[in-house]
């Protein structure tokens, strides 16, 4: 039999791949080395976040899986940020790790035409026409028009903690050897990277009465349009490194295996250990430690702000220095792990492997960090290869559209020295894309695939709509300088109103309570809170996102625009060699096509549009 | 903490594929002419060219024979290898010195075509320079502007912003603008991090970069002064001998004489080099009762041009009349001259310069004078540098983006940060557009 689709790996790449693909009708075999694996939290016990956040809101408006699974499992639910305008708010939810996976392996099994095949992939069924499935472990084969590789950091994994080494993909398991030099072969250039992790501690032996408890958001605030309701159930805890600390590590940093030069893949700089910060930042005496819950039944505190590779020893002299953890347990250690990556520059846009028809790749073996990351490639490569299959364009965002367009643009047409995270400061039209607009971006889409039900847009377009209606009055209606809302804005705002003019005008200008004046301003009582701070917010970008608006326009026909026949890109002055080797070789017929190619960059783009747009006046 | 940006926007300007010839002398009949090539294959284009000249080692000048595209032999030249990256445009290059015939030239670029060089458009040798990094917009303007300097300020101008001084500010500009949205940025993604966002800090840099942008901007006036000249316009009553005193000074200074054609009754103008300065000296048709349509345009015409110089030289004969209070400078700086002295008799009045242009009496304190009002016109130059037109408007839309920096609200200030850090990426072509690039290269001569 041959599948649609292989998907290898069971992480939150490979979980989003296989759904996707068959929900939107493909046959689909998920590989994982065992079932009980799928969509584990090997770090951190939390989704989303600032950046990651908006990953998980665009996955979820185009069907995908982690936002809903993230509430499923959810202790408590933060938006970040929340004292900033709508764009930049960052949702995140500490989730329990063993429902979470429990959850997505419930989902994966209800799937029909998903089969979750218990096995470990020794190498690739490579034919004439490119990859036609995997080889197993054992002699088993499974073939497919398409195989997404989602091996996360199992690609040469090696563990690092002070001079132990040991080969594996996470703690308790083991590497994947064969495929990195498979792909190799097939003349792929891979790269080295490295991650950690802190350590986990037992909870009854933390001493967590003294520490600074965090609360979730009241009420709280969920990922998904599935989800009805959420609630926190645990709270977390903050303490801090005292300088001992400092002086600790460095005591010991010649047995470390970043220092002492054991490592040689290169760790991402904004998820540094606690003896990169140490080294790193000198001057700050004290790093931030949270103390964090794995589970709602579980033992396990994650350890959040001491991610380490240091000795056994030394991690327990580290922790047990710490307010509230002097007669911490040790459930886990901290570790390193380095690991093979795909250089992503390898792949277009669509993630399929560019020299190797009928393989893509997701997640973090293309050189990403972190479960948003791999879900959103995931869920893409997992769409594409059905696109693909059918004959379809693939779906693919640009940049001005959508975080998962910021990011696939990213990895494939930039270098990339270090794990790729998502940060807001990376959208250049970040305006236009916080959560609050993800739905109204993107659902449209995954209604299209098949990935979400047409009546749940309908509530949703209800939803911005009501936004925009509420908006519109506000421009259109002057407050009224009556003796109760002049004493209202007084009271909130210490402004005196004299002159007569639009709510807009004043919200704009002015910092108000928008829940207290809701009570004045008629168009905002009827909304939700979240939409009246959503209202208002988008009023204060006004200016700037007309500008955004005009630009994201402009992007969009680019893309419309037909490439004449017969044209040399090396005659065109202003572009990179890469861009036009690039060009030569894959003689894109649209602006479209030519966006897609790896290395290719907005600017170029620019270069080529301004060309055509001449050469076409000029006849 | 560290964050990592990017604008979405990335320089990708690479040279040209092919290789490119020009003469880079100026066309026309001289002692020698040089001829350049650069590219990919200037040495084998030059290799057809001087086949027996060893192109390999670089940056070392030696003798060859020329040869036309059917070998046969042209001239003894002096040929230079200059290997890339090592060379002006950062490519390879080779520059062939010719005796300065302009049919031996033609028939040397006929020969480098044939051998498969294209001819280089306008500017295109600096355009690759600044697409291989070896200079910087800003410097290829400044290459533009020695080229064409005509004076010891123009030239010393060029220089300094060759040298990359302009550049040098431009950058530190560049810099502080990114650590303020550096640390707006890090606020915002890194807010769980104990990473607050310090409103104050960024008001601060954002001041910082406004006064740094209106100190650059204040030059603006004195660098058009340099690059174009600085006007001086002669206003005074029919007959007070402005014509001759405007002769005079054209011919004393033995600069560029370049009386444009016109009435009398229309402003004259003539280049002139004064204290180092080239000015612009215009001539205008006397003020007072006009007694014709004609005369009145003219003096309305004398007037405007008095209004818009950056100096003006009043000139009213010794007979104690005065001119209107509309006519006292224009606010300009001003030279007040009584002309004709050798007629009158006394002497002259506070705050005037007593001149006759027959006997020459008075003539040096007036240079004196106009070398003062001159080198007071340049002096807000630092003498370092000077923004152009194209440095200002860019400059301008930055401090306007930064103007509307709502520094209360960071996602804002950080748009308004980027806005102005994309105005100031333009003005050093980091992020240029092909237009951009097109504006800046269409002044250049071919061969540079």
């Amino acid at each position: 039999m041959v599948r649609d689709v292989v998907v290898v790996g069971g992480g939150h790449a490979g979980c989003e791949a296989a759904a996707a693909a068959a929900r939107m009708g493909a046959t689909v075999a998920l590989v994982t080395l065992h079932r009980e694996t799928i969509a584990q939290m090997p770090c951190n016990p939390a989704i989303g976040g600032i950046g990651k956040g908006h990953l998980v809101a665009e996955l979820d408006a185009l069907g995908g899986l982690q936002g809903w699974a993230a509430d499923r499992a959810g202790l408590q639910f933060k938006v970040l940020n929340a004292s900033r305008g709508p764009a930049v708010w960052g949702p995140r939810a500490q989730c329990d790790k063993a429902r979470y996976s429990e959850i997505m392996r419930r989902v994966l099994g209800r799937l029909p035409r998903l089969e979750v095949v218990e096995g470990e992939v020794v190498g690739l069924l490579v034919g004439a026409g490119g990859v036609t499935g995997v080889r197993l472990a054992g002699g088993g084969r499974l073939r497919a028009r398409t195989v997404i590789l989602t091996t996360g950091t199992f690609l040469g994994g090696l563990l690092h903690r002070g001079a132990e080494r040991e080969p594996g993909g996470r703690f308790g398991e083991r590497p994947s050897l064969g495929l990195g030099a498979e792909l190799a072969g097939l003349g792929l250039e891979l790269r080295r990277f490295k991650t950690g992790t802190p350590p986990r501690l037992a909870r009854r032996s933390l001493d967590l009465d003294g520490l600074q408890a965090q609360g979730g958001d009241e009420p709280p605030r969920p990922f998904s349009w599935r989800s009805r309701g959420v609630r926190n159930r645990v709270v977390c805890w903050l303490t801090r490194t005292p300088e001992l600390v400092q002086t600790i590590i460095e005591d010991n940093l010649h047995r470390s295996p970043l220092f002492a030069g054991a490592i040689a893949g290169v760790g991402p700089r904004y998820c540094p250990s606690i003896e990169d910060k140490v080294v790193r930042f000198p001057h700050h005496r004290q790093h931030t430690v949270f103390l964090e819950p794995e589970g709602l039944d579980s033992e396990s505190i994650y350890v959040n702000g001491l991610s380490t590779s240091l000795p056994r020893d030394v991690q327990e002299a580290v922790v047990r220095a710490v307010p509230g953890l002097e007669r911490a347990q040790f459930l886990r250690y901290g570790y390193a792990v380095e690991y093979d990556v795909v250089a992503p520059h390898q792949v277009g846009r669509d993630l399929a492997v560019q020299s190797v028809p009928g393989l893509a790749l997701a997640g973090q073996l293309l050189g990403t960090s972190g479960y948003e990351e791999a879900a959103a490639l995931g869920w893409l490569a997992g769409v594409n290869a059905v696109l693909g299959g059918r004959g379809e364009a693939p779906w693919l965002a640009g940049r001005e559209r959508a975080y998962l367009g910021v990011m696939v643009d990213d990895l494939v047409g930039r270098e990339h020295v270090e794990p790729y995270r998502m940060f807001t400061s990376r959208a250049e039209h970040r305006l236009l894309l916080g959560i609050d607009s993800a739905r109204q971006r993107l659902m449209a889409d995954g209604v299209r695939l098949g990935l979400v039900r047409e009546s749940v847009f309908h509530v949703e377009r209800r939803r911005w709509r009501a936004r925009e209606r509420a908006r519109e009055t506000l421009e259109a209606t002057a407050v009224t300088p009556d003796r109760g809302t002049r004493e209202t804005l007084r009271e909130l705002a210490g402004i005196e109103l004299r002159a007569p003019t639009s709510w807009a005008g004043l919200l704009r200008r002015q910092d108000l309570d928008v829940d207290g004046l809701a009570a004045r301003a008629p168009a905002l009582s009827d909304l939700e809170p979240e939409d009246r701070r959503i209202v208002v917010g988008l009023l204060r970008y006004d200016g700037y996102l007309a500008r955004h608006r005009r630009e994201a326009a402009r992007v969009e026909r680019l893309r419309s625009v037909a490439i004449p026949a017969g044209w040399e890109p090396h005659r065109i002055p202003g572009l990179s060699r890469e861009v036009v080797e690039q060009l030569e070789r894959h003689r894109p017929r649209t602006l479209a096509e030519a966006e897609r190619l790896p290395g290719m960059t907005p600017a170029a783009l620019a270069i080529l549009a301004g060309r055509i747009a001449r050469e076409g006046a000029g006849g | 903490m560290e964050t990592a940006f990017s604008s979405g926007w990335s320089s990708a300007l690479v040279g040209g594929a092919d290789t490119i010839v020009a003469r880079a002398t100026p066309a026309g009949r001289g002692g020698l002419a040089v001829i350049r090539i650069s590219g990919p294959d200037a040495r084998g284009v030059a290799a057809a060219l001087c086949p027996e000249v060893d192109l390999e080692v670089g940056w070392v000048a030696r003798l060859g024979t020329l040869r036309d595209r059917e070998g046969a032999r042209l001239d003894r030249v002096v040929v230079t290898s200059f290997p890339g990256p090592r060379s002006y445009t950062g490519e390879d290059m080779v520059e062939i010195s010719v005796h300065g015939s302009p049919w031996l030239v033609a028939r040397a670029l006929e020969a480098a075509v044939a051998a498969g060089a294209r001819p280089a458009a306008p500017g295109e040798f600096t355009r690759r320079a600044v697409a291989n990094g070896k200079l910087d917009l800003v410097q290829a303007e400044a290459v533009n502007d020695l080229v064409r300097a005509q004076t010891a300020w123009q030239a010393r101008l060029a220089r300094s912003q060759l040298e990359g001084v302009l550049s040098k500010r431009f950058a530190v500009l560049r810099d502080g603008l990114v650590a303020v949205l550096a640390e707006i940025e890090g606020a915002l993604d890194f807010a769980p991090h104990d990473i607050a966002y310090r409103a104050d800090e960024v008001r601060r840099g954002v001041d910082e970069a406004r006064a740094e942008i209106a100190a650059l901007v204040a030059t603006a006036a004195a660098g058009r002064r340099v690059r174009e000249g600085l006007r001086l316009a002669i206003l005074g009553p029919r007959n007070s001998g402005k014509s001759t005193l405007f002769n005079l000074l054209v011919g004393r200074e033995r600069a560029i004489v370049s009386p444009h054609p016109g009435t009398t009754r229309d402003v004259v103008e003539a280049e002139v080099e004064i204290g180092g300065v080239a000015v612009v000296l215009q001539d205008t048709a006397g003020v007072g009762d006009a007694a014709d349509p004609v005369e009145a345009e003219g003096m309305r015409r004398a007037r405007g041009a008095a209004a818009e110089a950056d100096a003006v030289l009043l000139l009213w004969p010794a007979d104690g009349s005065r001119p209107q209070p509309e006519e006292a400078g224009f606010g300009r700086p001003a030279v007040a001259i009584r002309s004709k002295w050798d007629l009158a008799a006394g002497s002259v009045e506070d705050g005037w310069l007593a001149v006759s242009c027959s006997t020459g009496e008075g003539v040096d304190a007036l240079r004196r004078a106009l070398e003062a009002v001159v080198a007071s016109e340049v002096a807000d130059l630092g003498g370092e540098v000077a923004v152009s037109e194209r440095h200002r408007a860019a400059l301008e839309r930055a401090s306007a983006e930064l103007e509307g920096a709502e520094v209360a609200r960071p996602e804002l200030a950080a748009e308004a940060v980027r806005a102005a850090l994309e105005s100031l990426a333009e003005l050093t072509g980091e992020v240029a557009s092909e237009e951009v690039l097109d504006r800046v290269f269409a002044t250049f001569c071919i061969g540079k």
